[in-house]
């Protein structure tokens, strides 16, 4: 037991350093700042090449790796941040996220994908403890995490530009007009983030000896469950909740098994969100202030299009089978149509009732198994378990998102993005139900009385009738007085609450449409693919919706469809750009953020 | 039969009573109108009677039926409409959608029945049945929600109308408070809660806010008003209650209040610092003639 | 409700934009081939090249295993082409990336289905990405060989879909052999990764190491991600274990190895074949000697063919070969080799895999597909790690 405690103070370790950059910048610049997680790898990469290609030693490389991470910093707040500030949050979490992706693979095509081997300059003398050891880096990582936390408490607290960064976190508005140079701030404080996270990365790659181009996402996730238990700006608080985290992790592979330690990290993530929002050590239980003026994020009027408009489109989509007889393309397209499905519904949480959610591949699967489990163990036939499929995730979706409703903006986010991979690590583990890793295959091929669905042709006009079934749906919810509710709860819910809007109902009935119409796609995947696997609903393919509803425009119908469209058609047309692809993607999103921010399709303002 | 009665409302943030044992009532028709300091619990007052508060102690009743401790939408619901100290309009909305919101209870009361915690995913359910399906009912419905909200809105003039569907956002502030005053009319309330509606406005705007409220004086509204503006409070308010550290300092008739002793020392400050333009409010110097001066001069400067 | 000119240009140019996009997509022609033959177009179908479809990760988390797959595949082609081609034409590969994303598979699948020079597809490298495109093959008649997947249904989707990876049936049981007979371990700890490969693979290990009379102490499953093994090997060691059995890739399995002396665990280490890799030996120092680990193919193995291809490969990139680009190299020979012998068809590819004897590989020597379309007969070599590079061992 005392060396599972140990273990997890060696993690813990680890977790801290991440940890106390991301309270800095997150407690401060309110933003989150998804682009951490890859400063954290190219400073890692940094370091390698500094000492394996020019065989540097320890602290000039982590002299170097500090400069060129502090750099990065700052290109990643010049480039994702300052363009956009005054458009919304929703945009800077995407703008951040491209950012990183783009990040991600400019460091893959320099340094190539595989994974490096990175051995420390250093001696390694262990010391026994308890059962086991710990050696000299756990000492060194140590020594820099306390010393940076240090340096950085007492910098915000004693120093005047310290103060001129907590008074513009406080209120920018007001720090403006006292005359602090609020820019100055910005990039100092991404300057110090982006060189904390490359620090951390330097020294977790020389710990686990590997720097890989994927190392940085569950390092921010992990980091910012620390930062959170701690309390968002609570630098002291940061090295603690890290310290739990790792504990809590170490204890939980010990008594329940390696696959739970996530999901431990996860159920302690989202229990801090509900349960103590400004972190453990916080004074009151009490909810982040609520703003003192309605938020007026403009979101842009989605364009009303005409309904002849309307079913020319759903008309020539119909027909275009019969006239491209190409079955990459049909295929390509049915994707498009199932993506836009997704996109429909998250559109309709995200941008009619303003919830941004990072989780959203969670109510995939929540079809997709729904469905694969009707099929194949319960043996139904494909109409019924479509049928039935949306009514069981709409119901699932609503009990578990339930208890996070009362969070908002940021805090919501983290929660969604906990949910989703919840519910992907919940299907890896509960194997009697979904056979956890192996997954579920044979599932059989669409078939509606009688006739199975396996043509391109045919699979693509099954996508489309659906999609057209849920853009209506969207449609009417969207211009009745229910969709009126849902708005009213995204511009300003305490207005909303004294006008008889009451939160929890209405935020619920947007998350179970979502869930109920998510799963269809899921239902349509699941039967195409014929095999499902918990990891076929990543985190990534969130990411990836929600940039198709930001593109078409929030709380457009017709928009989402089109950014589905774009998002799925564009790659698939650039495929001869290969490896450049991702790359150009994120460069290509943050230009259409930068010049249209409110979507292809919403009027200007 | 009072249409608001508060009794020994309390309550507590950390160690400090932002409300303290506060009690009023306002009758069918009347206007009452809270003034003090600030700090001295107004709004706070308001939280507690919408429900945005839980108070630590005392009672609210609406009609005689109790609905403290309610959820604020529940109290909503049920006739208590209220404008926000800086206003709270929504912003992306259009003038038109923002006054239909104003009527949410009433929809939501005849399509989304039943609405308790658990009983709700029935109602729930209906609703979104009764959106995807709009039977006649509904239609007729909204359709005379809209009649009235055109109704509610010629009640400003031109100020509002030309301006149907224009986004609030784009709208002038002034305007944008009119709109919210429309949107808690469109609630049919029984009780209007008006935190000071005429902040910020110039004095044009402020006397046409003053008619608008005698308007609805006259259509039979009884109104908790939020006022610094001592004029306004003296031409529409039947009865002023006087707060200040959260505790009621004084209350009666207008002329009451403000030849009140303890009003212009709370206002004032006991050693008389401060005087107000043209300086007659000195040492001792107070009663009703300082009372009334600073009816005169002091508007809004606090 | 009219609409004002400017959002009625809008519409129409979003309409426009997205139509613009779908028709260009229509008629663009599949892509260039990007094989070791350089850049060719369209104007080589007239030449009558040989096109293999191959669908892999060139970008995302498994990014690396394409790469190295690509490397198996050039120097097939350099000695099938230098040979005369297949029935005289010479072969190519295309390679579209996919992430090995089961949402890009289909779509590729179709892509290649739809084009009449590819004649046969290698990939996915993930199982759900390859499963995800099966049904698409065996709709269309094309045959889909599966160099990565050694997933027990894989092959089961029908009778266009072959494998030559090693199957868990062959290869877990193997280790267990090499575990408790040859080394003697009597008390083993099962660490296993989380995947369809890693649980299957344990379940198949721990079938054949109890009925040779061993008992297995702690069996723990890990996440693909994890990093942080001194938890679980805390456990394993309080089990009092003999031997620890890894069933990891060679970048888990290095770390795990790394951490195994921090927590004051000491025996010895039985690794799956999938660690056999330079990468595990570079990325895990001084931690993996004496690790123990079996394999089809070694770079010491004196058989003639497997010693030429590692003298050309090392030649050609400086490194030592590892298991991913002996089955890549061995994957397009098979395929050339069967078309070579019954012509440049789809449908006769898939009848002579069926009928073919004495293919020659590289993993498994000389050998042919079984009824369960998994090549037969697997040959394993001991290895031992010892002063940094593996070494042949024989108990």
């Amino acid at each position: 037991m005392l060396d599972q405690l140990i273990n997890g103070l060696v993690v813990g370790n680890l977790y801290a350093l991440t940890a106390v950059g991301i309270t800095q910048i997150y407690g401060v610049a309110n933003v989150i700042n998804f682009a951490h997680g890859s400063i954290y790898m190219v400073g890692a990469f940094v370091g390698w090449m500094a000492v394996t290609w020019f065989g540097l030693p320890l602290l000039p490389t982590l002299g170097l790796v500090l400069a060129a991470s502090a750099l990065l910093g700052l290109l990643v707040e010049r480039v994702a941040i300052r363009p956009y500030t005054g458009s919304g949050r929703t945009v800077l979490l995407l703008t951040t996220i491209a950012a990183g992706l783009i990040l991600e693979q400019a460091a893959q095509l320099i340094w190539g994908p595989e994974t490096k081997a990175f051995h420390a300059p250093i001696a390694d003398v262990r010391f026994r403890v308890g059962g086991g050891f710990i050696g000299t880096l756990d000492l060194v990582i140590l020594a820099v995490g306390l010393t940076t936390a240090l340096v950085l408490w007492l910098f915000l607290k004693r120093s005047r530009l310290g103060w001129a960064v907590r008074a513009t976190a406080q209120d920018r508005e007001a720090a403006l007009q006292m005359g602090v140079d609020v820019h100055q701030v910005s990039r100092i404080s991404f300057a110090m983030a982006g060189a904390l996270a490359g620090v951390s990365g330097l020294l977790v790659g020389l710990y686990y000896h590997s720097v890989y181009h994927t190392m940085g996402f569950s390092a921010s996730l992990k980091g910012f469950t620390a930062a959170l238990l701690g309390g968002l700006g609570n630098i002291p608080g940061a090295i603690l909740g890290a310290y739990l985290l790792g504990t809590a992790e170490s204890l939980a592979v010990a008594w329940l098994g390696s696959t739970w330690r996530d999901l431990v990290g996860i159920a302690l993530l989202l229990g801090v969100l509900l349960f103590r929002p400004g972190g453990l050590f916080a004074a009151t239980r009490a909810l982040l202030p609520e703003p003192t003026v309605g938020t007026f994020i403009p979101i842009g009027r989605p364009l009303r299009i005409p309904r002849w408009a309307l079913l020319a489109a759903a008309a020539a989509a119909l027909v275009l089978p019969l006239v491209v007889r190409n079955g990459y393309w049909l295929q390509v397209l049915a994707t498009a149509w199932i993506f836009g499905l997704l996109a429909i519904s998250l559109n309709l949480i995200t941008g009619t009732a303003g919830q941004i959610s990072l989780g959203h591949a969670g109510f995939l699967a929540l079809g997709a198994y729904a469905s694969a489990i009707l099929t194949t163990r319960l043996q139904l036939p494909f109409l019924l378990a479509l049928v039935v499929s949306p009514l069981i995730a709409a119901a699932i979706g609503v009990v578990i998102c339930y208890p996070a409703l009362r969070l908002r903006g940021q805090y919501l986010a983290v929660a969604t993005i906990g949910l989703g991979q919840g519910i992907a690590l919940v299907a890896l583990n509960w194997t009697s139900l979904t056979r956890g890793a192996l997954g579920i295959s044979n599932i059989a091929p669409p078939t509606l009385f009688g006739v199975e669905i396996a043509s391109a042709a045919g699979f693509y006009w099954l996508t489309l009738l659906l999609l057209i079934g849920g853009v209506w749906v969207a449609e009417r919810l969207s211009g009745s007085y229910l969709g009126r509710a849902f708005r009213a709860v995204r511009e300003d819910e305490v207005a909303a609450r004294a006008f008889g809007v009451g939160l929890e109902r209405y935020k619920s009935i947007a998350f179970g449409l979502s869930a109920f119409i998510a799963a269809f796609a899921g239902v349509l995947l699941a039967h195409s693919y014929t095999y499902i696997a918990p990891d076929t609903f990543t985190h990534a393919l969130s990411l990836q919706v929600l940039t198709m509803v930001v593109l078409g425009g929030l709380d457009s119908t017709m928009g989402a469809v089109v950014g589905a469209l774009a998002l799925i058609a564009i790659p698939e047309s650039a495929r001869f750009l290969a490896e450049y692809r991702f790359l150009v993607y994120g460069l290509l999103l943050l230009a259409m953020l930068r010049f249209r921010p409110r979507g292809l399709l919403s009027a200007a303002s | 039969m009072k249409v608001l009665s508060v009794r020994n409302l309390t309550k507590r943030f950390g160690g400090l009573d932002a409300v303290k044992s506060v009690s009023l009532e306002v009758g069918p028709g009347e206007t009452v109108a809270i003034i003090g300091p600030n700090g001295a619990g107004k709004t706070t007052l308001f939280q507690l009677i919408t429900g945005a508060e839980r108070p630590d102690g005392g009672e609210v009743y609406l009609d005689g039926e109790r609905i403290d401790g309610l959820p604020a939408h529940v109290i909503a619901a049920k006739g208590v409409a209220r404008t926000f100290q800086n206003g709270r309009v929504y912003g992306n909305l259009t003038v038109l959608e923002n006054v239909l919101l104003g009527a949410h209870s009433r929809l939501q009361a005849e399509f989304g029945r039943p609405a308790g915690p658990v009983s709700g995913a029935l109602g729930a359910i209906r609703e979104v049945v009764t959106a995807l399906s709009r039977p006649a009912r509904l239609r007729r419905l909204e359709a005379e929600l809209v009649e009235e909200a055109m109704e509610i809105l010629s009640l400003f003039g031109d100020r509002l109308l030309p301006r149907l569907h224009q986004p609030a956002y784009s709208l002038s502030y002034a305007n944008r408070r009119r709109t919210e005053l429309a949107r808690a009319l469109a609630l049919r309330p029984k009780i209007l809660l008006l935190d000071e509606p005429t902040a910020g406005m110039n004095p044009t705007e402020t006397e046409e806010m003053t008619e608008l409220i005698r308007r609805l004086q006259a259509r039979g509204h009884a109104i908790l008003l939020i006022e610094h503006k001592l004029d306004l409070v003296s031409a529409v308010a039947h009865w002023v209650v006087a707060l200040e550290a959260g505790q009621v300092l004084v209350e009666g008739t207008p002329e009451t209040v403000w030849a009140d002793r303890r009003l212009v020392e709370a206002y004032v400050g006991r050693t008389g610092g401060g005087a107000p333009k043209g300086g007659t409010a000195r040492d001792g110097d107070s009663g009703a003639a300082g009372g009334r001066h600073l009816l005169r001069t002091g508007a809004g400067a606090f | 409700m009219s609409l004002h000119r400017a959002q009625h240009a809008r519409v129409l140019l979003a309409g426009v934009l997205t139509f613009a996009v779908v028709t260009a997509g229509c008629s663009l022609a599949p892509t260039t081939p990007s094989g070791a033959q350089g850049p060719a177009g369209a104007q080589n179908a007239a030449q009558g090249e040989v096109l293999i479809g191959v669908m892999g990760p060139l970008t995302g988390d498994n990014a690396e295993y394409g790469k190295i797959w690509r490397r198996g595949f050039d120097l097939a082609l350099e000695e099938i082409n230098a040979a005369g081609g297949v029935q005289g034409r010479p072969l190519n590969y295309v390679f579209e990336d996919t992430q090995s994303d089961p949402k890009q598979t289909p779509a590729v699948a179709q892509k290649f289905v739809s084009d009449p020079r590819i004649v046969a597809v290698i990939g996915d490298f993930s199982s759900p990405a390859s499963m995800a495109a099966s049904p698409i093959f065996q709709r269309a008649g094309l045959v889909q060989l599966g160099i990565t997947n050694s997933h027990p249904d894989f092959t089961k989707t029908g009778d266009y879909i072959w494998s030559n990876s090693g199957s868990q049936e062959d290869d877990a049981p193997f280790l267990a052999t090499l575990a408790v007979e040859d080394l003697g371990k009597k008390r083993l700890a099962v660490l296993h990764m989380n995947t369809d490969w890693g649980q299957t693979s344990a379940d198949l290990f721990i079938a054949k190491a109890e009925s040779l009379g061993a008992e297995i102490v702690l069996r723990e499953a890990y996440l693909l991600t994890e990093k942080d093994f001194r938890p679980v090997l805390t456990k394993a060691r309080d089990a009092n274990p003999d031997a620890l059995i890894l069933i990891s890739y060679y970048n888990d399995g290095a770390l795990i190895a790394q951490q195994i002396d921090d927590v004051g665990l000491d025996v010895t280490v039985v690794a799956i074949g999938s660690t056999y890799s330079p990468q595990f030996i570079a990325l895990g120092g001084e931690a993996v000697e004496g690790v123990y680990t079996a394999t089809r193919f070694h770079p010491a193995d004196p058989r003639p063919e497997a010693q030429e291809f590692v003298r050309k490969y090392r030649e050609k990139y400086g490194v030592e070969p590892d298991n991913f680009v002996a089955v890549a190299y061995d994957g397009i020979k098979i395929l050339a080799a069967v078309l070579n012998e019954v012509g440049v068809d789809r449908k006769a590819l898939r009848d002579g895999l069926e009928k073919a004897e004495n293919l020659q590989t590289v993993m498994y020597g000389t050998t042919a597909f079984g009824e369960d379309r998994r090549l037969r007969n697997p040959r394993y070599l001991r290895l031992v790690v010892r002063n940094g590079a593996f070494e042949i061992w024989e108990p």
